[in-house]
């Protein structure tokens, strides 16, 4: 029974719970045993709400989208009367008196947070190792990375410990873990969704984003979450055209590119043969197959890496007169290279960005969408710094990121779903890109792909 | 662009910069023996070619905008 439940969509949960086959309070427990069974040993909480959560569940008898569904996010996320830590020890005692916009519109469809989610510190990062926290380990295999940066949130929703969870995307911080453990992460477009009230990284750059179980639960929250947000700065007000009237569209005559270059180099053989066969299957479904040019990307993580850092720096800069010693060494060393980017490095980074949003707009005049493998590599060894991978080696932060960050920059919306496992028992996933705004075609392309790919098995722990 | 020193890093930080790096820290930007920051005189050498870039009038990023193909 109670596999059966934590592991369900939301769409399956509603169902039961509408149709009084299960209760807010024994789903909420359904979780809250796995939470227990799980969380001493992979550390995905940071925090739980134990008693609001089963008060709130007890006085659900709503009949809202999500009424009685329980989430968690990324502990970036300030949440009302709760501690907000960043995944670090510098905001160990920081407890918020408001909720981040996006927390307020899930409640008011009835959700349940349930609490916060592990992440690489202060998301500075892309493995997820936590030296304070610890570090979260793949649903998959105890012995690998979950990704980061938001590694609990995608470990939560992999796991059966939540039935959908917030994190950010900053660089695939969403995509990257999603693709490693098995689920479905999506980056809306660049100021689609508030950020008001989550601890910021890089402004430039970062995105909310959702890890949830399917496509269609992915479309269902972003349904909810794409209000525009006036006291968001970064938040940009768009026409939006609602997902789920959508999902089910034909794929007949949509155009699918396939770059021609960078995204299919140095990725393992499986995983270019499951994008391969994804790709097979959308021409099935009707879909033209396009070949595109994308921009040169030799340069695209110097470009970030060269924003991010200062941006980084500012934030920091008071706690860093304060706490410096609690931030972690990797962090530390980040902000001394931020201190030595000059301010025309800075500047000629983001005309390089535009630049690349300039380019990425006239491959869309060609394409509906643009496929990629989501991650050009399984899960790495928790303990590994560099990974090799088809003749390449990186570090590991850099190989789980290295087809998620350019989109980051642009701005376009992507998503990552699994396209099968890997002969090691590991996930692999596939990356869809549309243009701006427009994240109705690109989830209408998630769903169909979804459905002939069909689910990976769930993990054994 | 000859390759970076200890001591102008600390000439820096000494002269321009409010925020202190341990003398670790500066090790590490020029002699990486960790392996956190592992590529930082490589950064600077290509933050270098970079700028020798014509971009022309491109502006720096700022929000993006809907595309008017976007049908809504």
């Amino acid at each position: 029974m109670m596999e059966d439940i934590i592991y369900s969509d939301i769409s399956t949960l509603r169902h039961k719970l509408d149709e009084g086959t299960l209760t807010a309070a024994e789903l909420v427990e359904s979780y809250q045993q796995r939470i227990d069974q799980t969380n001493p040993d992979n550390p995905v909480f940071i925090s739980l709400n134990r008693e609001q959560v089963q008060k709130k569940a007890q006085e659900n008898n709503a009949s809202l989208p999500l009424s009685g569904i329980p989430f968690s996010c990324k502990d970036l996320y300030h949440a009302r009367q709760q501690k907000t830590t960043g995944g670090s020890r510098v905001m160990a005692d920081f407890t918020s008196d408001e909720n981040a916009f996006v927390l307020d519109l899930l409640e008011k469809q009835g959700a349940i947070l349930q609490g916060k989610n592990n992440l690489h510190e202060f998301a500075y990062g892309a493995t997820g190792v936590n030296e304070h926290f610890g570090t979260v380990k793949n649903p998959y295999d105890d012995q690998r990375l979950a990704g980061g940066s938001s590694s609990g949130s995608a470990a939560a929703v992999a796991l059966g410990m939540s039935a959908f969870s917030l994190g950010t995307d900053t660089g695939g911080s969403v995509r990257a873990p999603a693709a490693l453990c098995g689920v479905v992460g999506l980056k809306p477009t660049l100021g689609r969704v508030s950020l008001r009230g989550v601890v910021p990284y890089c402004w430039t750059l970062d995105h909310a984003g959702t890890f949830t179980r399917t496509v269609k639960d992915a479309a269902l929250l972003m349904d909810i979450l794409a209000e525009y947000d006036p006291e968001d700065s970064g938040c940009v007000n768009a026409p939006y055209h609602p997902c789920l009237p959508e999902l089910n569209n034909s794929l007949q005559g949509k155009k699918i590119g396939v770059p021609d270059r960078f995204f299919f180099e140095h990725c393992d053989p499986e995983i270019l043969t499951a994008t391969q066969k994804a790709i097979d299957y959308l021409k099935q479904q009707g879909a033209d197959i396009i070949p595109v040019t994308m921009p040169s990307m030799e340069h695209t993580r110097t470009i970030s890496l060269t924003v991010q850092l200062p941006e980084a720096l500012s934030y920091h800069s008071d706690f860093l007169l304060q706490k410096r010693a609690l931030y972690s060494d990797e962090f530390r060393s980040g902000f001394a290279a931020g201190q030595f980017i000059l301010a025309e490095h800075y500047v000629r980074a983001k005309r390089l960005i535009e630049g690349y949003r300039q380019q990425l707009q006239q491959v869309f005049r060609e394409v509906d969408a643009l496929i990629t493998p989501g991650c050009p590599t399984i899960a790495p060894m928790i303990d590994s710094t560099q990974v090799e991978t088809a003749g390449l080696s990186e570090p590991a932060g850099n190989a789980i990121t290295r087809y998620t960050s350019f989109f980051n920059m642009t701005g376009n919306p992507a998503i990552t779903l699994p396209s099968g496992l890997h002969s090691q028992g590991l996930p692999m996933s596939v990356q869809l890109v549309s243009d701006l705004f427009n994240e109705s075609t690109l989830l209408n392309i998630a769903h169909q792909l979804e459905r002939g790919l069909g689910k990976i098995p769930t993990p054994s722990k | 662009m000859r390759r970076i020193q200890k001591e102008t890093l600390e000439q820096v930080l000494k002269e321009l910069s409010c925020h202190p790096c341990s003398s670790l820290e500066l090790d590490e930007l020029v002699n990486p023996q960790m392996g956190i920051i592992s590529g930082f005189q490589d950064l600077l050498n290509e933050l270098e070619y970079l700028r020798t870039l014509p971009l022309g009038e491109c502006p720096p990023a700022g929000s993006v905008q809907p595309s008017k193909q976007v049908k809504v």
